[in-house]
């Protein structure tokens, strides 16, 4: 009973990791029709600057106060994203997809780099965070208090992230380019500035997501790519460019890789893989994609 | 005028003859003009080509872009280590036809999954499905050696009636009859492949590429001509696999993975995806890029970035494509 | 049916030491390499041509962690070196360096440009268990004298290269980790029954688990691996392992997960209480860069370092090769060195011993063959302890070790427990020469078959 518990919270807050990588990932795309395949390189951004800063100020400030330097690397990473799009992505709306794709391969190739070459080979950690949380006891598990902090900062993002997009001006703006971007922009819509906006928030959740995992897991080189690969299968079962797709895609995957763990530890990433070759296959723009 | 005209059209196709010939003539004296360590880079680039020629016939002329092709490449080079481990062949031949074979079946049953699709979806389906490979050679452990890979002893050549001699060295036979080998099933791989897109098959490809629905209208069986596209495809990239094993001397995971493909994408773009010899081209330039930038920088991503991000920024049509026409307009000014 | 026999007898015979004695044992005489070699008087006349070295490791990924440490040993050994004019007093040692990060592919094509285009006269490095099989026959195939400092799978010189000419390994073999973490294990919890298992899923991982059960099979009888888990490689996330773990309630967690993993898997696991619930042991986890690993580690678990080298052991006043090495590195590089520091600076004075000895036999520069010669057979004054390369298969002996983890004012990091480092000859946990091949290892094999099983 107490391990079913625990691996239900596990798997929402291995979710709600995902999610907040997944969700700009999707967005992007759902806006821009753009895959960015430097999206995990934003996410371990995230998590280097997040390091970076309470590293730096650890010893000067309560811990309470270091949580809020976790916004420090979302922002980096949104910061990053406003600058990316209008130099490098803009110029190439009118070519076929393939250069963007292209594109962005060619970023993730230089931001993994740059990591090395600004914070060095070895990993960083900022542990006093998680440590701030005290675990919690819950029918006789023990529970880390920090994990549940993520788990509330992605239902947060999740609610806020709806919130937006479907109560707020922008957020009608946002969806009308998303469906038709000549149309939009036909009707007065500002359509360059509304992909860099896109293309920032996607970045600034990939950095969040990034920053709250960093007490946990340290900023390590080739982060980055791992969470890719594994935001790419979220969306591919949610289906590229639907909020909800992510939302339940990463649900969806953090459920079956704690199952998998679980239950057929020997394969556990093929798992991953199958079900997301198992969705594909009946349902190609994935569970809540259009084609 | 009209004569002006054919006689420039004839004097153009001696051109190409002459340089092609030229081409062909320097390829075969490599051995004997470079030193050993180009020779070797050579191969690996011709190897490199028949794969980028194998993906172009996608991407250049069917429009559909695969970020999996480097399932076929692996499923190439596995095949003949797994010849090696549990039939004990040695034969070059066995291993290509076996290669070839494996990597066509592997293109068919994807094909048979991803021809609905086109675009993005078709892209990241590839991808899904060649990870699927990479995690089987990766988790088989007791089969594929894991991550330690399986090793591929040197292969005897036409039937073994070339081999490696005992205590011969073996770089003496990579760069010579190896290199002449590899070269030989290059020249093929070109040759077939420009009947191939100069076939009414290949004609009606460009047709689908450029315009799906009237290609439909006349009568183009789209999905079985693109499903008959990739698994050609995947045999010149499985092939190409198959004859970078015994190079390496060892298979492993790695060219399985997807960054390998996007290797692959990294050749033909380069080149130039919109002509015939542009991912020829792009697959040796940057055989030698890699190289080079490893061996001069830790930071070799960077360098290799930088080149991407500057390609598509400034050189959208790749090497052959920008350079082409330049000569061209030369020769139309003279 | 093997014969049954008291586990203090068995841990005898495998010349089983623990603590400070060891290193007491070693060391009657103490050599002093840097003095050895300032009174070195070469013969012959010595061209001043630079040696190149070509040093490959991992300086991006997840895995430099490991690399960056390897190399700033190679560049140690260099300084010293070419601070007394290079080897035999003539020629300065120039390093070029690559990323082993490129893949095999890549690496392979690197090895020979370093060769044929670089005209490097050595070849050093390389860390992955990947690397080394596909790097070893082509360093034969270009006649390169090759020593690599880590990629230790058994697989090497059983399989890819079974009868080495040009290349050599300095550091332990794979196989050695799970046995060691299993002698220590076995012998601070001699009541262990129920093994949890968490290793990286590729073969190092799997290498771990083979022989740390067959050897806590023969060491404590009945054992029974209540859960395994195999998370990739280059996994930070590991609270759904931990909870699998914790819930099939063993005496024991065995681990061979390494790196920025190890970092995230116990920093996690700290969360969860896991280290109150049961003993831990390790294989690799210690063998990075020691800050790496912070204060909030629980003392007591098995420290493993890939059972070759901690940079507190033999301890300085007993040794001095490593206490020297211990103060050099550290002015050199600001941090302390770990096994691939070792492993990498000990191979290039072991070169530069080999060198030495095949100058007096034949005067001038020695050919690589002479070198070759020399190096077959040599024993050298690490500052792991004494290494020795067995002529038949080029490898690396030394005492394999492993520790266990306190926390010492001294160190803003944790060390080991001085009292308490186990060390076996590595010739007791590894198949002796001509022992007939099997799977997965020869030496897995040579365990199953001739070790009696512990009553």
């Amino acid at each position: 009973m107490d391990t079913l518990l625990t691996q239900i919270l596990n798997s929402l807050f291995y979710a709600s990791i995902l999610f907040l990588i997944a969700c700009g990932l999707s967005l992007v795309y759902g806006v821009m029709r753009i895959v960015n395949m430097a999206h995990g390189s934003l996410y371990a951004v995230g998590a280097y600057v997040a390091a970076w800063a309470v590293g730096l100020v650890a010893s000067y400030l309560h811990v309470s106060l270091l949580l809020v330097l976790l916004l420090i690397g979302a922002a980096a990473a949104a910061l990053a994203g406003a600058l990316l799009e209008p130099t490098l992505l803009r110029p190439l709306y009118q070519r076929p997809e393939e250069y963007q794709l292209l594109m962005t391969f060619g970023l993730l190739l230089i931001l993994e780099d740059l990591m090395r070459m600004v914070w060095g080979p070895y990993p960083l950690t900022a542990s006093a965070l998680s440590e701030f949380f005290p675990s919690i006891s819950v029918l006789g598990a023990t529970y880390p208090g920090y994990n549940i902090f993520v788990i509330v900062v992605g239902g947060a993002a999740a609610v806020g992230l709806w919130a937006f997009i479907y109560r707020t001006r922008f957020g009608i703006l946002l969806r009308a380019t998303s469906q038709n971007m000549r149309m939009a922009s036909a009707l007065g819509v500002d359509v360059k500035r509304i992909y860099v906006q896109a293309f920032t928030i996607g970045c600034l959740m990939a950095g969040l997501g990034g920053a709250v995992v960093m007490p946990l897991s340290g900023a390590v080189l080739g982060m980055g790519v791992d969470a890719l690969i594994l935001a790419f299968v979220v969306v591919v079962i949610g289906g590229l460019g639907s909020l909800e797709g992510a939302l339940v895609g990463a649900l969806i995957v953090g459920a079956v890789r704690t199952l998998g763990i679980m239950y057929f530890a020997e394969i556990e990433l093929a798992v991953l893989y199958l079900i997301a070759a198992v969705v594909l296959f009946l349902r190609p723009a994935g569970l809540f994609g259009r084609a | 005028m009209s004569q002006a005209l054919l006689a420039s059209g004839r004097l153009l196709a001696g051109w190409r003859l002459a340089v092609g010939i030229a081409i062909a003539l320097f390829l075969v004296l490599v051995p004997r003009l470079l030193p050993p360590f180009q020779t070797l880079q050579l191969s690996y680039g011709l190897i490199f080509a028949i794969a980028a020629l194998g993906f172009n016939l996608l991407l250049g002329y069917t429009g559909l872009l695969s970020f999996g092709h480097s399932a076929f490449f692996g499923v190439g080079a596995y095949t003949a280590a797994l010849l090696v481990k549990y039939m004990g062949l040695s034969s070059m031949e066995a291993f290509v036809l076996a290669g070839a074979l494996a990597s066509a079946v592997t293109a068919a049953l994807f094909g048979a999954v991803c021809v609905r699709y086109t675009r993005i979806f078709f892209s990241i389906l590839m991808l899904a499905l060649s990870q699927v490979i990479w995690s089987l050679a990766f988790k088989l452990f007791w089969v594929t050696g894991g991550t330690d890979g399986l090793r591929v002893p040197t292969p005897t050549l036409l039937g073994g009636s070339v081999a490696l001699g005992a205590g011969e060295d073996k770089l003496v036979f990579l760069t010579h009859r190896y290199y002449y080998y590899v070269l030989a099933l290059f020249l093929v791989c070109v040759g077939a492949m420009w009947v191939i897109v100069n076939s009414p098959f290949g004609k009606a490809l460009q047709a689908i590429r450029d315009n799906e629905t009237r290609a439909e209208f006349v009568g183009v069986q789209v999905r079985k001509y693109r499903w008959i596209a990739l698994v050609v495809s995947g045999t010149f990239t499985g092939l190409a696999g198959t004859l970078w094993v015994p190079l390496n001397g060892l298979t492993t995971p790695d060219i399985l993975y997807w960054p390998f493909s996007g290797k692959i994408v990294f050749f033909v773009v380069l080149g130039g995806f919109r002509t015939f010899l542009g991912p020829v081209l792009g697959a040796v330039v940057f055989n030698y890029l890699e190289t080079y930038a490893i061996g001069f920088t830790v930071y070799w991503q960077m360098v290799l970035g930088v080149v991407l991000v500057l390609l598509v920024l400034t050189m959208p049509a790749g090497l052959v494509g920008t350079l082409a026409p330049l000569f061209a307009r030369r020769r139309r000014i003279a | 049916m093997p014969e049954e026999v008291s586990r203090r007898d068995f841990l005898n015979r495998l010349g089983v030491t623990i603590g400070a004695a060891a290193a007491s044992a070693g060391s009657l005489v103490v050599p002093t390499p840097a003095e050895a070699q300032q009174s070195f008087q070469a013969k012959g006349k010595v061209p001043t041509t630079p040696y190149k070295t070509g040093h490959m490791t991992f300086f991006t990924g997840p895995a430099a962690v490991l690399g960056e440490p390897s190399y700033k040993g190679h560049i140690l050994a260099a300084e010293e070196i070419n601070a007394q004019g290079g080897l035999l007093g003539k020629r300065k040692i120039e390093t070029v360096k690559a990323d082993e990060a490129a893949g095999t592919d890549a690496n392979v094509k690197e090895l020979r440009r370093m060769k044929l285009s670089e005209k490097i006269d050595c070849f050093t490095g390389v860390i992955s268990s990947g690397n080394t099989p596909a790097l070893g026959p082509v360093a034969e195939e270009l006649k390169t004298l090759t020593l690599f400092t880590d990629g230790c799978t058994d697989f090497l010189f059983e399989k890819a290269v079974p009868n080495p000419h040009y290349v050599f390994r300095v550091t332990n073999i794979q196989s050695a980790d799970g046995v060691m973490a299993a002698i220590a294990a076995s012998m601070a919890w001699p009541k262990v029954t129920k093994i949890a298992h968490i290793h990286p899923d590729y073969s190092y991982g799997r290498n771990a688990f083979d022989h740390f059960n067959i050897a806590m099979k023969k060491l404590s009888g009945n054992i029974q691996v209540v859960s395994e888990a195999w998370p990739k490689l280059g996994t930070t996330e590991f609270t759904a392992h931990i909870t699998k773990t914790i819930s099939a309630k063993p005496d024991l967690l065995f681990t061979s997960v390494w790196g920025g993993d190890y970092i995230a898997l116990y920093k996690q696991a700290l969360r969860y209480d896991l280290f109150k619930k049961m003993k831990v042991a390790t294989t690799l986890a210690f063998g990075v860069v020691p800050q790496a690993i912070g204060k909030d580690h629980p003392a007591g678990v098995v420290a493993g370092v890939h059972a070759n080298y901690h940079f507190l052991y033999p301890a300085g006043n007993r040794w001095l090769p490593n206490a020297q090495f211990v103060k050099k590195y550290y002015d050199r590089w600001k941090e302390y060195p770990t096994f691939e520091s070792e492993g990498a600076y000990t191979a290039l004075h072991m070169l530069r011993v080999a060198v030495e000895k095949a100058n007096q036999l034949v005067g001038g520069w020695p050919d690589d063959q002479a070198i070759i010669a020399m190096l077959e057979g040599l024993m050298y004054a690490a500052p792991a302890g004494y290494t020795y390369i067995r002529p038949d298969n080029h490898q690396g002996y030394k005492d394999a070790l492993t520790g266990f983890l306190v926390n010492s004012p001294d160190y803003a990091f944790p060390v080991w427990d001085l009292k308490r480092v186990i060390t076996v000859p590595i010739r007791s946990i590894t198949a002796p020469p001509g022992y007939p091949k099997g799977e997965p290892t020869t030496t897995y094999k040579w365990i199953e078959e001739t070790w009696p099983k512990s009553a």
